[in-house]
């Protein structure tokens, strides 16, 4: 068990910033999950943890040792990889063992070590079978299981699930908080999807164009984003974004309007820096939009044209087209907003209705994308 | 197949019979070869180059290549050439190989396209520096001078079919391996040597055969029975006057024989689809 640092990780490829001054501190036995766009360096981001990528500028530091110029092999990491990269001539026992025969430990001690992965990861009566016998999930638990019997101080998870169907996906989520769980060690996960990121994670890093946007535990990030790309990131469905324009500056408060809507107050926020006639961006997450019975005169609300229902069983998702309302949710094409409620609904496509938010749970972002509103009460765990 | 029309018959017999005329047009220098190897010298000088053979010289043949040539000489000659340049190529084309595919170094480039330009320069334009320099080396009409020139020539080749094979294998099982701390040697001997090995039997095949059929650098770099491979040692048999063309014959089939073998031999090998199950799929 170990801590990772990153100190001002910094790397280039030919004409191409990829890491752009990185700094991250990783404490022991924490399960940090790295996410982000594709390309935005969070492979790259683990790949200089592991030392498989060198970085022109910045320290890696694990455990407090600066390993910045260490072979991959003397940094105390294990690295599990998207595409398994199981060696398809050993049989599952000697791709376990792979490390530590590298390493001439005594064979007792290796098969020792891979009977105890296999025994982790239910693995034992697949031992003699080779990579290509087996199925996505067990290849991915080999490959998880190489990692263990080296007992390395760090676990590096590239995309390990990417290549997985969506229910194995969800089952080896939950084996693999289980096994952080009885481990116990740092494991560094990196994913694009917010789902295993809001999962899995103590704590989440959320990574655009090789930058650090905000890192934090999963519901702080949901209740408090830091900007409007972490917003739009976390949460499924996608929130819904509003283009707006400032009327009014106020103490603590901005009158807005947008196209196709009265004007509205947004109240409990820090007007520092933003005057009138500024373009800021209203955040609603779908689960804080309702269909309203009429318009109430104290609410938001714009009317809205149902494009496409989804029956989740429990939950309804409602995709409307709202022009003329400048939206920038693109999730699905079929309409720019997204309404999710909680019940079963008779709604039916084509139909007419009016939409509106609270204020008090919708977000507002200015107009270089940082959050204006004050922070929101993340939900006690 | 049910519901083949007349057209489509047509067309197959047009098909089957164009190959079997390309086939046996490709054959028919062998099969005269077989056939000559089987006659008798009489019948050869009476002219029967193509009827059926009235008296059947096949033992009387082939034991003459053994009794009354030196064939056996040139052919232990030739293996002892063969054998240790298929391996040396084999080895220096599998390290080259997977240092320029795997660890690109400043000039690694330059060095790549000099293995390949290496193959587009004619044989002959070499024939005698390379001449001079097995004389100066001491090495000239032995069997050194060949084992030197075939390692060194064939490596060109066999390094560009090495670095394409390997830099074709999935990337994350190196660095997988490395991550495991797998030294680069650990490497080429535990992942790349046994992924590559139907690349390996495809290649010791290739050499195989170029080196053992070669005819040109026998001749310009050995003179003696001694050292003489098969491709010269033939040569040989033709007489200054007349030639026993049957007995050539013979040996010419006896002489063909390794190549066919070495292929059977290293058939197994090419199992197709070795890397699947390494990564996805």
């Amino acid at each position: 068990m170990s801590s990772v640092e990153l100190r001002k990780v910094d790397k280039h490829y030919a004409g191409y910033h990829a890491l752009k001054a990185i700094d991250l501190k990783i404490e022991k036995g924490e399960f940090v999950v790295m996410v982000g766009p594709s390309g935005c360096g969070k492979s790259t981001l683990l790949k200089t943890i592991a030392g498989l990528e060198t970085i022109n500028s910045g320290q890696v530091v694990i455990n407090g040792h600066d390993v910045t110029r260490e072979e991959p092999g003397d940094r105390g990491i294990a690295m599990v990889f998207q595409s398994y990269a199981l060696y398809p001539h050993m049989t599952v026992a000697e791709n376990m063992g792979f490390g530590l025969r590298m390493a001439k430990r005594p064979k007792a001690e290796i098969d020792a070590a891979v009977k105890r992965a296999a025994k982790i990861l239910r693995l034992e009566e697949q031992l003699d079978k080779r990579p290509k016998q087996l199925s996505g999930g067990q290849r991915q638990r080999v490959a998880i299981g190489r990692a263990i019997t080296r007992s390395p101080e760090v676990f590096l998870f590239d995309e390990p699930l990417s290549n997985l169907d969506a229910a194995l996906r969800t089952q080896m989520r939950v084996e693999l908080s289980s096994l952080h769980a009885q481990l116990g060690s740092t494991m560094v996960y990196v994913t694009h999807d917010q789902i295993e990121a809001m999962t899995m994670a103590d704590r989440i890093v959320v990574l655009n164009k090789g930058q650090v946007e905000q890192v934090g535990s999963p519901l702080e990030l949901y209740a408090n984003p830091a900007n409007i790309f972490v917003a739009g990131f976390l949460g499924a469905p996608r929130m819904n974004f509003i283009e707006a324009r400032v009327e009014t500056v106020g103490a603590a408060s901005l009158t807005l309007t947008a196209a196709g809507m009265p004007a509205f107050a947004f109240g409990d926020i820090d007007p520092v820096g933003i005057s009138a006639g500024d373009a800021v961006t209203v955040g609603i997450r779908p689960e804080n939009l309702h269909v309203l019975e009429r318009a109430d005169a104290g609410q938001a609300s714009f009317p809205g044209q149902v494009r496409l229902v989804e029956h989740l069983g429990r939950e309804t998702v409602l995709y409307l087209d709202a022009s003329p309302l400048q939206a920038t949710n693109s999730d699905s094409g079929t309409g720019n907003f997204t309404v999710q409620l909680n019940k079963v609904s008779p709604i039916s496509v084509g139909a007419r209705l009016t939409a509106g938010f609270e204020i008090a749970g919708a977000y507002l972002f200015g107009p270089d994308g940082r959050t204006l509103t004050s922070r929101k009460p993340v939900p006690a765990t | 197949m049910p519901d083949v029309s007349e057209d489509a018959k047509l067309q197959r017999a047009l098909y089957v019979g164009g190959v079997t005329l390309v086939v046996a047009l490709w054959l028919l220098p062998l099969f005269a070869v077989m056939l000559t190897s089987i006659r008798s010298n009489e019948e050869l000088m009476a002219g029967n180059y193509w009827g059926w053979p009235q008296k059947f010289s096949l033992i009387e043949n082939y034991t003459a290549v053994f009794e009354q040539t030196a064939m056996l000489r040139f052919f232990l000659n030739s293996l002892l050439i063969t054998v240790p340049s298929v391996i040396g190529v084999l080895i220096l084309s599998t390290l080259t190989g997977f240092v320029l595919s795997r660890y690109p170094f400043r000039g690694s480039n330059l060095i790549f396209a000099l293995f390949v330009g290496g193959n587009f320069l004619p044989a002959q334009i070499m024939m005698i520096p390379v001449r001079d320099l097995m004389v100066r080396l001491g090495l000239y009409d032995t069997v050194y001078a060949l084992i030197v020139f075939h390692i060194a020539f064939q490596t060109g080749f066999a390094t560009l079919f090495m670095r394409n094979f390997i830099a074709a294998l999935p990337g994350e099982l190196f660095q997988a391996a490395r991550a495991e701390g797998a030294s680069p040697f650990q490497v080429l001997r535990h992942v790349v040597v046994p992924l590559v090995r139907p690349a390996l039997a495809a290649l010791a095949i290739l050499t195989f055969t170029f080196i053992w059929n070669d005819y040109f650098w026998a001749i310009v770099l050995t003179q003696s029975d001694a050292v003489k491979p098969v491709t010269a040692g033939l040569n040989n048999l033709r007489g200054e006057w007349t030639s026993a063309w049957n007995i050539i014959s013979a040996a010419t089939i006896f002489v063909a024989l390794p190549p066919v073998v070495m292929f059977f031999l290293m058939q197994k090998h090419f199992i197709s689809g070795l890397t699947m199950g390494a990564v996805k799929g």
